[in-house]
């Protein structure tokens, strides 16, 4: 199977007013497929996760240098709405955060507030659709006027998961996505992420090697705002080139 | 920085290590007993054969926890997959020893007959390679261990001869049969204790360079 190149980054510089956060980053995510970004806490894997949908733009102290690309196209150039940018790559974030309205409500919102569905129908059918997706259907069906909020830990990440899905993306980011929960449904996360890349494609952060290893085809090492290593996950978790990479994830790093 | 594992496969090697002197003192006391047809000499390896098994059964339970507990990668992973290797083929050097040892009882119980002159290089021979192999992954020296895959060929023509001899000495001695099956038995022990050596070698490989070397011959033809 061919695999395509997704997003590209170049040259990636990021600072934090005077602290810089990544230097000269250059980075490729291949299409279907999940990447994970791994690195000790403040090495930059995060920063670079929020370059991508521009979530950066938000603070104010932030500057973005170099280039990302998005099939292509440069998304830091002028004339590219960051709202839209969003819809194409989603996120989802550590901390479960549902909306405080109801399980269909929370999926329905960003289909309505991008104009995706002509009618009541459509938009039934685009959540239901996303909850299966997010192989939370079976367990919601029944109670989608319940509140989001009331739903277990791991059910509610999936359902961040169905909102995402929802404005049809095409790239999902998750920043340690399964980090607040448990074994049981940090395994059907870490399932969903496998069917998800039939349709998306996945950049995870995550701190768990194991999680790494075990949900992607490709991994990144960062270290002190630089790109290490990137390659063949099952290569870099049985032989890294590099000698820090290896000290990370054996845990020799001091 | 200490690791929880670091202590681990330091358990690991150690045993290993002690495994592996185990298997040279074994086969050297098994040969002494063949050479000299002395069976008191030959029942001695048994303990030692023990003591083998008994490590390579707490070295199972040690990748096992080690690889439950600990979820090793990288180098780490690659020491405990050759370590288990290395174990199997060390623990087969042990059972190859104690079935020359047998050869040797049973040729000291037996009206004696000179013992093949081949015999003797092929058992220098297969000494010299485990001893090589040992030698690699006791420095954990990948080059060193690559020379010892491509050591075997003598010992091929050596066992290779010994068998053609004896099957000529049952011939002309049918009296001697039984001996002359004891040598062909040894002989083939010794060229799978070669067998094993080299496989010790590939383990080494894996380990230090994250190559599997296993078959490469075979596999490439």
């Amino acid at each position: 199977m061919q695999y395509l190149t997704k997003i590209t980054a170049r040259d990636l510089n990021v600072y934090y007013g005077d602290k810089q956060a990544l230097f000269d980053v250059n980075l490729d995510v291949q299409k279907n497929q999940v990447t994970a970004l791994i690195g000790p806490s403040g090495c930059g894997k995060s920063t670079f996760l929020r370059c991508v949908n521009r979530m950066n733009d938000v603070i104010d102290i932030c500057r973005v240098e170099g280039k990302i690309t998005l099939d292509g196209d440069d998304i830091y150039r002028e004339g590219i709405d960051a709202v839209q940018l969003r819809a194409r790559v989603g996120m989802v974030f550590q901390k479960p955060n549902p909306f405080p309205k109801t399980i269909y409500e929370n999926v329905a919102y960003g289909p309505r507030i991008h104009g995706l569905a002509s009618n009541a129908t459509d938009l039934d059918e685009i959540v239901m659709n996303s909850l299966e997706r997010a192989g939370l259907i079976d367990e919601v069906k029944d109670r989608l006027d319940d509140p989001g909020t009331g739903l277990s830990g791991g059910q509610q990440q999936r359902l961040c998961i169905a909102r995402a899905i929802a404005v049809s993306p095409e790239v999902i980011l998750m920043d340690e996505p399964c980090s607040a929960l448990d074994p049981i449904a940090t395994a059907k996360i870490e399932e969903l992420m496998g069917e998800l890349t039939e349709n998306y494609t996945i950049v995870i952060v995550t701190h768990s090697m194991q999680q790494a290893a075990r949900v992607s085809e490709r991994t990144a090492f960062f270290h002190l705002g630089i790109v290490v290593e990137e390659g063949e996950t099952a290569k870099i978790f049985t032989d890294p080139v590099d000698d820090r990479t290896r000290d990370y994830i054996t845990g020799r790093f001091g | 920085m200490s690791r929880l594992v670091e202590s681990h496969l330091t358990e690991l090697r150690q045993k290993l290590l002690r495994m592996a002197s185990l298997c040279e003192a074994i086969l050297e006391t098994a040969l002494e007993s063949l050479w000299t047809r002395n069976a008191v000499l030959a029942e001695q390896v048994k303990p030692d054969d023990l003591e083998i098994d008994r490590l390579d059964v707490e070295i199972d339970e040690l990748v096992l926890r080690l690889l439950a507990t600990q979820a090793p990668v990288a180098d780490d992973l690659r020491e405990v997959i050759a370590s288990k290797m290395i174990a199997i083929d060390l623990e087969r050097v042990g059972d190859l020893a104690r079935n020359v040892a047998k050869s040797a009882i049973s040729l000291a119980d037996n009206p004696e007959v000179p013992t093949p002159p081949r015999l003797r290089t092929l058992a220098d021979e297969a000494q010299r390679i485990l001893r090589r192999s040992l030698d690699c992954f006791a420095e954990r020296d990948p080059n060193k261990a690559a020379e010892v895959l491509d050591d075997d060929d003598q010992v091929d023509e050596d066992e290779d001869l010994v068998i053609r001899a004896a099957i000529e000495e049952i011939r002309t001695h049918p009296e001697y049969a039984s001996q002359e099956v004891d040598f062909i038995m040894v002989a083939k022990n010794l060229e799978r204790v070669a067998d094993h050596a080299t496989n010790i070698a590939e383990g080494v490989i894996l380990a230090a360079e994250a190559r599997i070397v296993k078959h490469a011959e075979k596999l490439a033809q």
